[in-house]
């Protein structure tokens, strides 16, 4: 079955790039075009997807892995309404009855335009949180990874089922969204992964409890910023079952509050980015006792990285790229805990990541990177039944990664 | 105390922003107010007086499902764009120095090339001429 929907894939593409030719040796420059004005009209196709070589080099381990490949694919039903779906396979299989690999929807949503800047969104969607939630292509992200700040603090490509409004102001360059979707779920909370696992992304969320977010994002020059913030419960059962667990129940019952800020800046070659998040969690001690998953009250993380383009500035090299980078990130998993909660100081962490990112062609991505590691001790208290064959834990370490990745 | 703190934390950031949209309203590099016009025979007549204190004019004719940018170059000429991103048919947002997509991060430069991906193919233009005291788009 996956099979046969591979090869009509694979056959659509075909027809696709064949018509594509076809129509670039008659129109040899057509800027009307779209990108994907496809033989079936009114539905597009795009992706994009990356892999890499990763070395462990003080474990002296090294893996290879397809991360991942997402086929996005658009359908306007009319000039208002038009649904925008991507779907996602993780780790490049899925076996039953195995670990790893993953096939979602990462997004799948309908989006109806009320005028051309402002529309509605309703479905499964990413809310406007961080930098990578609209900016993750791995053509458009330094180094092989995404960055440690948005993907533990700031879980990447966060998206849950709700409904929303993005918009630009008429007067001022600002933009904004404010959506509600449906909320965490506290007793999913795992030590050592932030709220990363809480989220439903779409699969039979509780809908008792609830979230809003909103963003402002505002240009000027070469510069753009954002703040947006979250607010929801995190607790979906029922008031009988809550009570006996002790915990506030209800849309915004025991509440998760998320800031973040960033600034971003390209000009000539040159750019920068500076993230900033924090994650509050006021009521961790009573899921704490709930569930004993050691959820801390606050997380923090954030980042700065400065990048060039050396072939910016040179008009034969203009299609291609030549990036090198340097991000510093630092983040705090439990940066607060509650009383019942323990510390542990491997979830206190810096990363220094450099390489660079080649692009033969704007939509391909050829990465090399360092990322330097340093972490705290590990706690012993946390230490349950160790392996003794387990890998010894080391504070410094560094990691190499190759890779390549297309957006299209 | 953290709720305090995480309060504490969203007003000065609330506050930078707000600092921002008044620094913004004094900028003349930003868009002017959207021009809402209507379509005469294929044809869209801007005043010439709307690029008295700016270079760039966003136009939102009616009926059309995406703005256009109009541009006054260095040589008195005119460029104009629609605000339609190449890749996935999304609006697009003006920033002053070019034009960005939220949906997958394409940005476009001011002369409506692409500069960074995923869309590969350049804004769709629109001729453009001066008569007496507009501007005249050609939508055909």
């Amino acid at each position: 079955m996956f099979k046969s929907l591979i090869t009509t894939v694979i056959l659509i593409c075909f027809i696709q790039d064949t018509a594509s030719a076809q129509q670039n040796q008659s129109l040899p420059i057509d800027s009307s075009r779209t990108q994907f004005s496809s033989i079936l009209g009114r539905t597009t196709f795009g992706g994009y997807g990356n892999a890499f070589y990763s070395r462990d080099n003080k474990n002296e381990y090294a893996s290879v892995n397809l991360e991942r490949f997402v086929l996005l694919v658009t359908h306007k039903f009319n000039n208002k309404i038009t649904l925008f779906s991507e779907l996602e396979v993780e780790d490049a299989k899925v076996e039953g009855g195995k670990e790893g690999g993953e096939i979602a929807l990462e997004q799948f949503y309908l989006k109806f335009d009320l005028n051309p800047s402002t529309y509605l969104v309703a479905g499964l969607f990413i809310p406007r949180i961080g930098i990578l939630s609209e900016d993750h292509l791995p053509t458009q992200i330094f180094g092989n990874e995404r960055n440690q700040v948005e993907t533990k603090v700031l879980p990447a490509t966060w998206r849950e089922i709700g409904a929303g409004i993005y918009g630009k102001l008429n007067r001022l360059p600002i933009s904004f969204s404010a959506c509600i979707v449906n909320g965490l779920n506290s007793e999913n909370f795992e030590h050592g992964t932030g709220i990363r696992e809480g989220r439903a992304e779409g699969r039979t969320a509780s809908a008792n409890n609830l979230a809003i977010q909103g963003s402002v994002q505002y240009y000027k020059g070469n510069f753009k910023a954002q703040i947006s913030g979250y607010y929801g419960g995190t607790v979906g059962l029922v008031p009988r079952e809550a009570d006996s667990l002790q915990l506030t129940s209800g849309a915004f019952g025991t509440p998760v509050m998320i800031t973040e800020a960033n600034i971003q800046y390209f000009s000539k070659g040159f750019s920068g980015k500076i993230l900033g998040a924090m994650i509050s969690i006021p009521e961790a001690s009573d899921i704490n006792r709930a569930y004993a998953n050691n959820t801390p009250e606050t997380e923090t993380g954030g980042y700065i990285e400065v990048a060039y383009n050396f072939f910016a500035n040179n008009v034969k090299l203009k299609s291609k790229a030549l990036h090198a980078f340097v991000r510093y990130e630092t983040l705090n998993l439990n940066s607060n805990i509650p009383g019942n909660g323990i510390i542990d100081h491997t979830l206190d962490q810096q990363h220094i990541v450099t390489g660079i990112n080649y692009l033969p062609n704007p939509n391909v991505v050829v990465k090399m990177d360092v990322r330097f590691q340093h972490t705290g001790n590990q706690n012993p208290d946390l230490l349950i039944n160790p392996s003794p064959t387990a890998p010894k834990y080391y504070t410094d370490n560094s990691f190499f990664n190759l890779g390549i990745g297309v957006a299209f | 105390m953290q709720r305090r703190a995480f309060i504490k934390s969203g007003c000065v950031l609330a506050l930078a922003t707000g600092c921002g949209v008044v620094l913004s309203s004094v900028s003349g590099c930003s868009p002017g107010i959207i021009y809402k016009t209507g379509i005469i025979e294929n044809k869209i007549a801007v005043p010439l007086t709307l690029f008295s204190n700016g270079k760039l004019q966003i136009i939102r004719p009616a009926g059309m499902q995406f703005d256009i940018a109009l541009r006054k170059e260095d040589d008195t000429t005119y460029s104009s764009f629609l605000m339609r991103c190449t890749h996935a048919e999304n609006q697009l947002l003006s920033t002053g120095t070019g034009f960005t997509c939220a949906l997958h991060g394409s940005v476009f430069n001011a002369d409506g090339s692409v500069t960074k991906g995923p869309a590969e193919y350049p804004l769709k233009k629109y001729r453009t001429e001066v008569i007496e005291e507009n501007i005249i788009i050609h939508l055909n």
